[in-house]
């Protein structure tokens, strides 16, 4: 979500227990556009497996519901016990959980019940809540809520973590009483002191990985750790397509120059307005022919970025975002996923000229239209991906 | 001696008509010839908008834009312009 010049990047990454095909925790994840907020729940189902799954599944989607709606802290979490099925061995009903809900330019609040204490840094520095409440439910006596508020200011990072983490390594001579939290904030400060702008994604593997790292060999519980990272946006801007009127060539290449982070032209004639309107000259090294698939190897045209063929690599970039499946996809198309991934917003800057040689029946299928695609990949990327896409066109 | 310079469009219509061959030239060229053609990608030699349609895929060879290219006839050519080198060498 980016509201004026921030955005709020959450990820999770999780492992699963080792002998169990479902990870015991659960996450759900939600952005309110209009509303300028953000909404992130974390679940920890009893036990593991596909039972404790369902457990925390029907807490995150219950939990995030009622965030939403903005519905009563204890009416919300009394309802969520009340529904969750009771374990026949245990006699409890239970799925822990992490719940924030970030307003930007406004209050956060972190609703916690049973889950490690979440962490916010500025930098490296902690930051303590502004206010502390607990509230205890008359019917579940034996269950605790935590609520917090706390101001996230642009740069800072949330850390929301189920037990499998701080629990880690449990046991072990070096950690008697695992990982535990204080451990776990200290290698997050060391990683933010080494990169200080270590994304959400990056940091909230390399946690998990840490976790899962202290005792080789096995994942002695479930994983997860989220991170929510406000942040000025990386834009990333896509260039395809020739301008319908030639006279706005030079305005379009020079959108291709600078203001952006990362830049990729999509399309031969688009680099060839490129390449004459900024003097430069596009590389394509065929020995990447190869392990190129079945699209034309990537280039690069130094000073700007990263140059592949448009219509049938964006299509390609297209499926295989709405399909989920992008491993294994073929170089140039690994190359834009990739680029998409490392940034916030995704802004296409669409030549609407049609090339007539696309039209033509004898090519061996038939191109779709560069505005469709370029309105397929804005629904995907921003319902799948949580991107924000602007389109312009020329 | 200076090289033979072959460009070959990598762009969508060439590709989809028989240029993703072309990208392979270089292991299909013989020993001898390898050493003396340089072989490079270029995203669109920009003939495909105005030759009249179905006359990708296109390579260029020194400069000089070639249509309906195949691994045939470009090394036909390569062959041929190697040839007039040699015999301009021997005069
Ligand atoms: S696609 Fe080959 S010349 Fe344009």
């Amino acid at each position: 979500m980016a509201a004026g010049d921030l955005f709020v990047e959450m990820e999770c990454r999780q492992f699963t227990k080792s002998g169990q095909n479902a990870c015991g925790d659960d996450y759900q994840l939600l952005t309110l556009e209009k509303e300028n907020r953000s909404i992130a729940v974390l679940s920890d189902g009893l036990g593991s497996g596909i039972k404790a799954h369902i457990l925390a599944n029907m807490t995150t989607t219950m939990g995030l519901h009622f965030l939403k709606s903005n519905v009563d802290i204890l009416r919300s979490v009394e309802t969520i016990m009340d529904t969750l099925p009771i374990c026949e061995v245990r006699k409890i009903s239970y799925a822990t959980f992490s719940m924030a809900d970030l307003r930007l330019g406004g209050i956060t609040r972190i609703i916690e019940m049973g889950n490690p204490q979440y962490i916010q840094l500025r930098g490296t520095t902690e930051v303590p809540a502004m206010k502390h409440t607990r509230i205890v439910s008359q019917r579940w006596p034996d269950r605790e809520v935590d609520c917090f508020e706390t101001r996230m200011e642009p740069g800072d990072r949330l850390i929301l973590c189920s037990d499998g983490v701080t629990q880690a390594g449990l046991g072990q001579k070096k950690f008697k009483f695992g990982w535990r939290r204080s451990g776990e904030l200290e290698f997050i400060q060391k990683l933010i002191a080494r990169d200080p702008e270590i994304s959400a994604k990056d940091l909230a593997y390399s946690v998990a990985f840490q976790a899962l790292s202290i005792t080789p060999g096995k994942c002695l519980d479930d994983i997860s750790c989220l991170v929510i990272y406000l942040r000025r946006p990386r834009v990333l801007r896509i260039l395809t397509g020739p301008p319908f009127h030639k006279e706005h060539d030079r305005e379009f290449a020079q959108l291709g120059a600078g203001g952006a982070n990362d830049v990729i032209v999509c399309g031969g004639t688009t680099a060839s307005i490129l390449e004459r309107e900024l003097q430069k000259k596009t590389e394509i090294d065929l020995h990447l022919v190869k392990a190129s698939g079945d699209l034309p190897p990537p280039g690069n045209m130094p000073g700007v970025g990263l140059v592949t063929e448009g219509i049938l690599t964006l299509s390609r970039v297209c499926s295989l975002l709405e399909s989920g499946q992008t491993e294994n996809a073929p170089m140039a198309a690994r190359a834009i996923l990739n680029r998409m991934h490392e940034n916030d917003v995704i802004e296409f800057i669409v030549g609407t000229k049609v090339n007539e040689a696309h039209q033509d029946p004898n090519l061996p299928m038939e191109l779709e239209l560069r505005r469709n695609i370029v309105k397929r990949l804005t629904s995907v990327l921003e319902t799948r991906c949580r991107k924000k896409v602007v389109v312009r066109y020329f | 001696m200076e090289k033979i310079r072959l460009e070959i469009c990598c762009g969508t219509t060439c590709f989809m008509l028989g240029a993703d061959k072309l990208m392979r030239m270089e292991t299909l060229l013989p020993e001898e010839f390898r050493e003396r053609v340089e072989i490079t990608g270029v995203p669109c030699l920009n003939v495909c908008m105005e030759e009249s349609i179905c006359r990708a895929p296109f390579v260029r060879i020194n400069g000089v834009p070639h249509a309906q290219a195949t691994v045939e006839s470009v090394f036909e050519e390569i062959r041929k312009l190697l040839e007039k080198e040699e015999r301009e060498d021997s005069e």
